[in-house]
C-alpha cells in the first residue's frame, strides 16, 4: 500500500483523468467493436442477449467463407476497387492540376473557383446523392441534355447493370476532388517562394519548377493523399445508399452497404455481417501497410 | 517580379491552358448548374415540372417550402442535428484538449501506447464498424437513444482531435508548465488557467472539422435510432425525399432545406474550413 501511495504521484493522478474519458469513449466505439465483431463473426450469434447465452457456439471461420462464396460479395468489392481508381487516378491529379494552376495564379478568378470546386465537399452527402440521382433520372437535365445530340436517346443509366455504377463514379469524383486540391494548396503555400523565384531567374521553366521543386517538396503528401483515397473510398455508403441503394439488382453495391444489406435487410444475418466487418478493417489495415511500404522503397526524399 | 510574370505567361503552353481553364469551368458549372436546377425545380408545382422540368418556372412559387417543412418535420430534424452537432463538438474539443494536453506534457510510459491508438483511429472507417456497433447498442439499451448516438459521435471525433491537440500543446514551451508547477500549481489547474485559454487555434479548427462531419453525418443515425423523433437532417431528408418520393416540387424544397445551412458555413468560414481541411489531412 506505501509502495502504491509512493508511486500513485499527483502526476499520475492527473495523468490519468485527463486521459481517460476521451480514451474510454474512443476505445468504447472503436477498439472494442472491432474485437468484438472479430469475435461474433465466429459464432452462430444472430440476434437476441450476448452474453451468458448458452446458445452460442463457435463455428470457426465458417462464415468468411460463405462470404468469399458469396457473388455480391465480389461485386461489391470490384465497387469499391474502381471507386478507390477513381479516387488514386482521378481526384488526386486534377486535385493537383487545379491547386498548381490556382497557387501559382496561371488562371484568373483562382479563388472563385477554388470556392466553387470545394463546395460539394460541404454539402450532405444525401442530399448531394439525392440530387444527382434525380439530375441522371429520366426526368432530369441529363436525359435533356443528351437527347439534344441524339434525339429518342433513352436514360437506362438506372436499370442497366454495366452502366448503373457511373454516375456513382461520376459524382465521386465531382465531390472529392476539392478534398485534395484544398490540401495540396495549403502545402504548396508552404513551399518557400524565393525557390521558386530563384530557380525562375536561372531559366527554369514552369515545367522544370513543377518537377524539380514542387513534386519532390509533395510527396509526403502525395502519399497521405492516396493514404485518404484508399481509406475514404472504404467508406462509402452514404452516396451509394442515397443514390442508387445498391440497386439494379445489387449491382452498385459496396461493401459498406453488402454488410447494411446483410445485417438490416430480409433476415438478418449478424454472423455474416461481422465477417464483412472484420474482412473491411484488415483490408484497410493491409492497403495502408501497402501504400507505405511502396512509399518507403520508392517514395521521395520527404523531410 | 516583372519579369517573372512575363516568363511564367510564356511558356505556359496555350494548349495546355485551354485544357486546364475546361477543367475548371467544368468543374463550375457541374457544381452551380445542378443547384440551379435544384432551386428553380423547388417553386415548381408538381404539375408544372412534369411539363416544364429543366426550364425557368412560369408560376414561381414558394408553396413547396412550409409543405415540405411540416411533413418532414424539420423541427425536430433541426433541433436534433443541433443538439447532436454542439454536445458532440464541445465534449470533443473538452477530451481531445485535456488528453492533448497530458500526452505534450506529462511524462508517461503509456503516451506511445495510447497515442498510436488513437492515430490508428484516423484510419479507421466507422462504416466498417456499423453493424457490430448496432449490435453493442442493442444490447446495452442503447439503441434509440440520445446517449446512444452521442457517443460514437464524440468516439469517431477523436482520433484528429488528439492527433491535433497533442502536436498543437507540445509546440508551447514546456518552460511554461514548468514555472508553473514550480509555483505550486496542480496540472488540473495549469490546464484550465494556462493551457486551455492558449489553444483557441486548434479549438477552432476542431470545432470546424466536427460540426462539418456530425453535421452531415448519415450512417450512424440511421442505424442506431428508429424513432422520428431522434432523426437528424440527413436522415429525414432522405426519408422524405427518398426513392419514394412522389412530389417533385416538395422533394427538392426538402433538398433545399438541407443545403443551405452548409452552404452559408461553407461561404462565413470559408478560410477556416479549408484550413481546417489541411490540418486535418495529417500524415497517416
Amino acid at each position: 500500500m506505501k509502495r502504491f501511495l509512493a508511486w500513485w504521484t499527483e502526476e499520475r493522478r492527473a495523468y490519468l483523468l485527463l486521459v481517460l474519458p476521451g480514451v474510454l469513449v474512443y476505445w468504447a466505439v472503436m477498439a472494442f467493436p472491432t474485437i468484438f465483431s472479430l469475435g461474433l463473426s465466429m459464432t452462430n450469434y444472430n440476434g437476441g442477449v450476448i452474453f451468458g447465452n448458452p446458445n452460442i457456439q463457435f463455428v470457426g471461420l465458417r462464415h468468411y467463407l460463405r462470404m468469399f462464396n458469396d457473388r455480391y460479395f465480389w461485386i461489391s468489392l470490384k465497387n469499391n476497387g474502381l471507386i478507390m481508381a477513381v479516387s488514386v487516378f482521378g481526384q488526386i491529379p486534377l486535385g493537383f492540376l487545379f491547386a498548381y494552376v490556382i497557387h501559382r495564379k496561371l488562371i484568373k478568378f483562382g479563388d472563385f473557383f477554388q470556392t466553387i470546386i470545394y463546395l460539394p465537399c460541404v454539402i450532405s452527402t444525401i442530399v448531394v446523392g439525392r440530387l444527382w440521382q434525380s439530375f441522371f433520372s429520366p426526368y432530369g437535365p441529363f436525359t435533356k441534355f443528351m437527347q439534344r445530340f441524339q434525339p429518342g436517346w433513352e436514360n437506362e443509366l438506372a436499370y442497366d447493370p454495366q452502366k448503373a455504377i457511373l454516375p456513382v463514379l461520376f459524382v465521386i469524383l465531382w465531390m472529392y476532388t476539392g478534398q485534395y486540391m484544398i490540401i495540396f494548396l495549403a502545402n504548396l503555400q508552404k513551399i518557400d517562394p524565393s525557390l521558386i523565384e530563384a530557380a525562375r531567374i536561372d531559366g527554369a521553366s514552369e515545367w522544370q519548377v513543377l518537377t524539380r521543386i514542387m513534386l519532390p517538396a509533395l510527396s509526403g503528401v502525395i502519399v497521405t493523399a492516396c493514404i485518404l483515397a484508399i481509406s475514404g473510398s472504404l467508406k462509402s455508403f452514404d452516396l451509394v445508399y442515397a443514390m442508387t441503394a445498391g440497386n439494379p439488382a445489387r449491382r452498385t453495391s459496396v461493401l459498406a452497404l453488402y454488410m447494411y444489406d446483410t445485417a438490416f435487410k430480409h433476415s438478418p444475418n449478424y454472423p455474416l455481417a461481422n465477417s464483412i466487418s472484420v474482412f473491411m478493417v484488415l483490408l484497410s489495415f493491409i492497403l495502408i501497410v501497402l501504400v507505405r511500404i511502396t512509399e518507403a522503397r520508392f517514395g521521395g526524399r520527404e523531410e | 517580379m516583372k519579369t517573372t510574370t512575363r516568363i511564367r505567361k510564356t511558356d505556359f503552353h496555350p494548349a495546355l491552358k485551354i485544357f486546364v481553364y475546361t477543367m475548371v469551368l467544368m468543374f463550375a458549372v457541374l457544381t452551380l448548374y445542378p443547384l440551379y436546377w435544384l432551386l428553380i425545380s423547388s417553386l415548381k408545382t408538381n404539375t408544372e415540372f412534369q411539363l416544364n422540368m429543366t426550364g425557368w418556372p412560369r408560376n414561381p412559387t414558394f408553396n413547396n417550402y412550409p409543405t415540405a417543412w411540416r411533413l418532414a418535420q424539420f423541427d425536430t430534424l433541426f433541433l436534433n442535428s443541433i443538439f447532436f452537432t454542439v454536445v458532440s463538438t464541445i465534449l470533443v474539443i473538452l477530451f481531445s484538449l485535456m488528453a492533448g494536453f497530458a500526452f505534450a506534457k506529462i511524462r508517461s510510459k503509456a503516451t506511445p501506447f495510447l497515442h498510436g491508438s488513437f492515430v490508428i483511429g484516423i484510419l479507421l472507417t466507422l462504416q466498417s464498424l456499423m453493424v457490430p456497433l448496432f449490435l453493442m447498442a442493442v444490447s446495452t439499451n442503447l439503441y434509440n437513444t440520445r446517449l446512444g448516438v452521442l457517443i460514437p459521435y464524440v468516439g469517431m471525433g477523436m482520433p484528429i482531435g488528439i492527433y491535433l491537440c497533442t502536436e498543437f500543446i507540445r509546440s508551447i514551451p514546456d518552460s511554461v508548465v514548468e514555472s508553473a508547477r514550480i509555483d505550486g500549481a496542480s496540472y488540473f489547474r495549469i490546464f484550465a488557467s494556462i493551457i486551455a485559454p492558449m489553444t483557441k487555434p486548434v479549438a477552432v479548427t476542431l470545432a470546424i472539422l466536427n460540426v462539418s462531419g456530425v453535421w452531415n453525418e448519415f450512417m450512424l443515425v440511421n442505424i442506431l435510432v428508429s424513432s422520428d423523433a431522434l432523426r437528424t437532417l440527413p436522415v429525414g431528408i432522405l426519408k422524405f425525399s427518398g426513392p419514394l418520393a412522389s412530389d417533385h416540387g416538395r422533394q427538392f424544397a426538402a433538398l433545399t432545406i438541407g443545403l443551405v445551412p452548409m452552404v452559408i458555413f461553407y461561404l462565413i468560414f470559408r478560410k477556416q474550413i479549408t484550413e481546417g481541411v489541411s490540418a486535418g489531412a495529417v500524415k497517416g
